[in-house]
C-alpha cells in the first residue's frame, strides 16, 4: 500500500482531470449568472432568490394593463401604478437559480423532444447495427468461404477510416437521395458498424465450434444459430458494443449538425445545446449547463446499470 | 432406427489426405466403435457421417438412402460431443427441448412470447415437456431440469448431452469420445449405462473412442482405424484374438502384445533364437517374420525354455500382476501376466523362464500382415516350453 502511493497519486490526478469538467457542469447548473461570472458560491451556489430579467421584461405593463389595474390602486398616478405592477412582476419572476436553470432548460428549447429524438436515433442505430454486424461477425468467425480473410481485412481497414473523411461524400449522397433533414439521414449511415463486426467476430472466435455443430445437429439453420445461440452467449460483448455505440451516437454533434439543417423537430440533444449559445447577453451558462446535465444523465444511469456486465464484456470472458 | 453404409469415403484437407477410402456397414441396432490413435481421422469420419463436414469422395447411405448433399439437420442423426456442447444460456430442460422444438414447432410457434399463442403450440409444448421428462427420468437427471449447464458437474453435463441426443428418435446415435472428460470411476459407470441404453433403445450407435477398453466392453463390433483407414472391423473377441495385422494386435490389448522376432526356415519351421517352436508355416512368408504373444499367453515355466531372462519390473493390479522381463537378445521387454500368488518368484532381478501357449501364438509377415494356417506340431500341441 505505502509503496504504491505514487500509483494512487497518479490515479487521483487522472480522476481530477476527468471529473473536473463534470463538476463544473453540474455546479454551474445550480448557480445564478452572477455567481457564475464571479466564480463564487461553492458547488451549490447560495441559492438566493434571483430575478429573471427576461420574465420581468415580458411583463412590462402596457397602457391598457395600467388602465385595467387602475381599480386596484385607487387614487394613484399612472406612474405609481406602473411601478407597483413592475414590483409585482419582479416578485412573480423571482426564483432560486437551480429552478431557473432547469426550467429554462426545458422551456427555452423543446428539450424533451430532443431527448426523444436522441432515443429514437441511438436505439435505431444500435438495433440495425446488431442486425447487420452479428450475422457478418458469425460468418467471419465461423463459416469457411473463399476470400474470408480478405473480407476481414476490409473490415479492419474500415476501422481506420475517420468519419470526417467520408462525411462530405455521404452528405452529398444523402442530399441527392433527398434524405437530408430526415431520421434516415441520422440513422442510415451508421447502420453498418465495422467496429461492431470486429468486436463481435473476436468474441465469436472464442465460442467453441462444437456448440455450433450441436446446434446444426439439433436442426438449426445458420440464421437460427446466430440469433438463438451466438446472440445469447455474446450478451456481455454485445453490451460492451451497445455502450460504445450508444455513447458515440447520443453525444454526436458533428453528424446531426451536418444533415439536420433547420428542422428543429429533428434536433438531437447535443444540437439542442446550441440554443443556449450566448446571443450577446451571454448569461445563459446556467441553463446551458442544466441542459448538458440532463443530456448526460441517461448515459450515466445506463452505464451504472450495465457496469458489471460491461466490464465482463470488455474482457471477453463471457464463456468458460 | 436404421442401418448405415459408408462406401469408399475419402477426405482431404488441403493437401493432407485424412481419410483414405473408408468403407463400413453398420447394421440396424448395432453398436460399432471406432477406435484408433489420436489423429487417425475418427472424428473426421463421424463428422462426415453427421453432415457437419463434406467428404471429398465416396457415399454414405442411411437406411439405404444416400444422404449426399443433405444438411446435418435433415439426416436425422443425433450426436454427443466430447465437450458436451450444451447451450450455456438455456436450462437443462430447454437444452433437451431444443431438438424437439426445432423439429416439431413451426417457425411462428418458436417465436418468443407470441409463439405460445399460435394454434397448436400448446399441445406441442405439452408433448415436448412430456418427452423431456421421460428422457430425463431415463438418465436420472429429472431433478436438474431447472439448472443451467454452468451449475452442473461434468458427469451431469454429460448426461444432459445424452438426454438431448436421445430425446428424439434419430436414425442413429453418433458419439465422439463422450466419456473422455470424466474421471475414471464415472467413466466405468457411464460406460455400463450407455451399453444398457443401447440395449433398451435398440438403436444404432457409432461410438468414437481412443480407449480400447471402452470399445471392447461396449461394442458389437470394433472398427480399428489407423492412418485414415479401417484396418479391421469385427467383434471385440475377433479383433483381440484374431487380429488381421500387427498394428491391430498392438493397438488392442493392454498391456501391449509382445512382438518377438522369428526366423522362417526353409523347411517351414518357425524358430525363435535358433530354437524350433514346433510351429510350421505353409507356403511363402515375405520379409521378417514376427511372433505376437499376449501377456496372458505367457506363463512361468520350470524347465529350460526358449525365453529366459530376469524380472525388470512388476505391476501389481491386485487381481493380476504384470511382469516385465528382460530377455537377452531382445530389444523390448516381454510382458507376462501372472497371478498374485506367483509374486514370490517374481521379485525384480529374479531369473525366470517363460513358456507360451502355441495355439495363442500370432504370426505376422514382414509387412505386418497376419500369417494364417500355422500348423502346431503334435509334440507341443498346446504348449511351448
Ligand atoms: N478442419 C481441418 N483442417 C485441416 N486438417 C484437419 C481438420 N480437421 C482435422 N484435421 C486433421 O485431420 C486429422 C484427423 O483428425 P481427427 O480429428 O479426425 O482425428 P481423431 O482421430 O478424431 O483424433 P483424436 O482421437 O485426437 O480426436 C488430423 O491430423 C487433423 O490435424
Ligand atoms: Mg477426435
Amino acid at each position: 500500500m505505502t509503496r504504491d502511493w505514487w500509483k494512487h497519486l497518479i490515479l487521483i490526478l487522472g480522476v481530477i482531470v476527468v471529473i473536473a469538467p463534470f463538476y463544473m457542469m453540474v455546479s454551474y447548473s445550480f448557480k445564478s449568472p452572477g455567481e457564475i461570472d464571479r466564480g463564487e458560491g461553492g458547488f451549490f451556489g447560495r441559492q438566493e432568490l434571483m430575478i429573471d430579467p427576461r420574465c420581468v421584461a415580458l411583463r412590462d405593463p402596457s397602457r391598457d394593463d395600467i388602465a385595467a389595474a387602475a381599480d386596484r390602486f385607487p387614487g394613484q398616478s399612472e406612474r405609481q401604478i406602473r411601478d407597483a405592477l413592475m414590483a409585482e412582476a419582479e416578485v412573480e419572476c423571482s426564483m432560486h437559480p437551480v429552478v431557473f436553470n432547469y426550467s429554462k432548460a426545458f422551456t427555452e428549447a423543446p428539450l424533451l423532444r430532443y431527448l426523444l429524438n436522441g432515443v429514437i436515433v441511438t436505439v435505431s442505430i444500435f438495433l440495425l447495427q446488431v442486425v447487420v454486424a452479428l450475422p457478418a461477425a458469425y460468418a467471419l468467425a465461423k463459416l469457411k468461404f473463399w476470400g474470408r480473410e480478405a473480407v476481414f481485412g476490409l473490415v479492419l481497414f474500415c476501422l481506420l477510416i475517420p468519419v470526417h473523411a467520408i462525411a462530405l461524400p455521404l452528405y452529398i449522397l444523402l442530399a441527392k437521395l433527398g434524405l437530408t433533414n430526415t431520421y434516415a439521414a441520422l440513422v442510415v449511415p451508421w447502420t453498418i458498424s465495422a467496429f461492431g463486426t470486429f468486436l463481435m467476430r473476436q468474441f465469436f472466435m472464442t465460442v467453441p465450434d462444437d456448440l455450433i455443430d450441436a446446434a446444426r445437429m439439433d436442426g438449426m439453420g445458420e440464421f437460427a444459430i446466430v440469433w438463438r445461440v451466438m446472440l445469447p452467449t455474446a450478451i456481455p460483448a454485445l453490451l460492451a458494443f451497445a455502450i460504445f455505440s450508444i455513447v458515440a451516437h447520443w453525444n454526436d454533434y458533428f453528424w446531426p449538425r451536418i444533415v439536420v439543417t433547420g428542422n428543429r423537430d429533428l434536433f438531437t440533444p447535443p444540437l439542442g445545446l446550441r440554443e443556449f449559445k450566448g446571443d450577446g447577453d451571454g448569461s445563459f451558462f446556467g441553463p446551458m449547463m442544466a441542459t448538458a446535465t440532463v443530456i448526460v444523465t441517461p448515459l450515466i444511469v445506463a452505464f451504472l446499470i450495465a457496469q458489471k456486465r460491461f466490464i465482463e464484456g470488455i474482457t471477453l470472458s463471457g464463456m468458460k | 432406427m436404421a442401418g448405415l453404409n459408408i462406401e469408399n469415403l475419402t477426405k482431404r484437407f488441403d493437401d493432407v489426405e485424412v481419410l483414405k477410402g473408408v468403407s463400413l456397414d453398420v447394421a440396424d441396432g448395432e453398436f460399432v466403435s471406432l477406435v484408433g490413435p489420436s489423429g487417425c481421422g475418427k472424428s473426421t469420419l463421424l463428422r462426415i457421417i453427421a453432415g457437419l463436414e463434406e467428404q471429398t469422395s465416396g457415399d454414405i447411405k442411411i437406411a439405404d438412402r444416400s444422404v449426399a448433399g443433405l444438411r446435418a439437420a435433415d439426416r436425422n442423426l443425433s450426436m454427443v460431443f466430447q465437450s458436451y456442447a450444451l447451450y450455456p444460456h438455456l436450462s437443462v430442460a430447454e437444452n433437451i427441448a431444443v431438438p424437439l422444438r426445432m423439429r416439431r414447432l413451426t417457425a411462428t410457434q418458436r417465436l418468443p412470447l407470441v409463439g405460445r399463442l399460435m394454434p397448436g403450440a400448446r399441445i406441442q409444448a405439452d408433448t415436448i415437456s412430456q418427452d423431456i421428462l421421460t428422457a430425463a427420468e431415463r438418465l436420472e437427471i429429472a431433478h436438474l431440469l431447472d439448472r443451467k449447464p454452468g451449475q452442473l458437474s461434468g458427469g451431469q453435463r454429460q448426461r444432459v448431452a445424452l438426454g438431448r441426443a436421445l430425446v428424439r428418435d434419430p436414425a442413429a446415435f453418433l458419439l465422439d469420445e463422450p466419456l473422455s472428460n470424466l474421471d475414471a470411476k464415472l467413466r466405468v459407470q457411464t460406460r455400463v449405462e450407455i451399453a444398457q441404453l443401447h440395449r433398451s433403445l435398440n438403436a444404432t450407435f457409432i461410438y468414437v473412442t481412443h480407449d480400447q477398453v471402452e470399445a471392447m466392453t461396449m461394442s458389437d463390433r470394433i472398427a480399428v482405424m489407423m492412418g485414415g483407414r479401417i484396418l479391421q472391423c469385427d467383434t471385440p473377441e475377433a479383433v483381440y484374438d484374431d487380429p488381421d495385422t500387427i498394428e491391430v494386435a498392438e493397438f488392442i490389448g493392454s498391456p501391449k502384445i509382445n512382438i518377438l522376432p522369428l526366423t522362417y526356415g526353409t523347411d517351414g519351421q518357425l524358430s525363435l533364437f535358433e530354437q524350433g517352436l514346433g510351429l510350421r508355416g505353409t507356403g511363402r512368408i515375405d520379409g521378417a517374420v514376427s511372433l505376437g504373444l499376449r501377456p496372458e499367453a505367457l506363463h512361468l515355466a520350470t524347465e529350460n525354455a526358449v525365453l529366459r531372462g530376469t524380472v525388470a519390473h512388476s505391476e501389481n493390479l491386485g487381481s493380476e500382476v504384470f511382469v516385465q522381463v528382460d530377455i537377452p537378445g531382445l530389444e523390448n521387454r516381454v510382458t507376462l501376466r501372472a497371478t498374485p500368488s506367483q509374486r514370490a518368484f517374481l521379485r525384480v532381478g529374479a531369473p525366470v523362464s517363460l513358456g507360451f501357449d502355441a495355439l495363442a501364438a500370432l504370426v505376422f509377415d514382414g509387412n505386418g500382415h497376419r500369417v494364417r494356417g500355422i500348423q502346431v506340431a503334435p509334440r507341443s500341441a498346446t504348449e511351448v516350453a
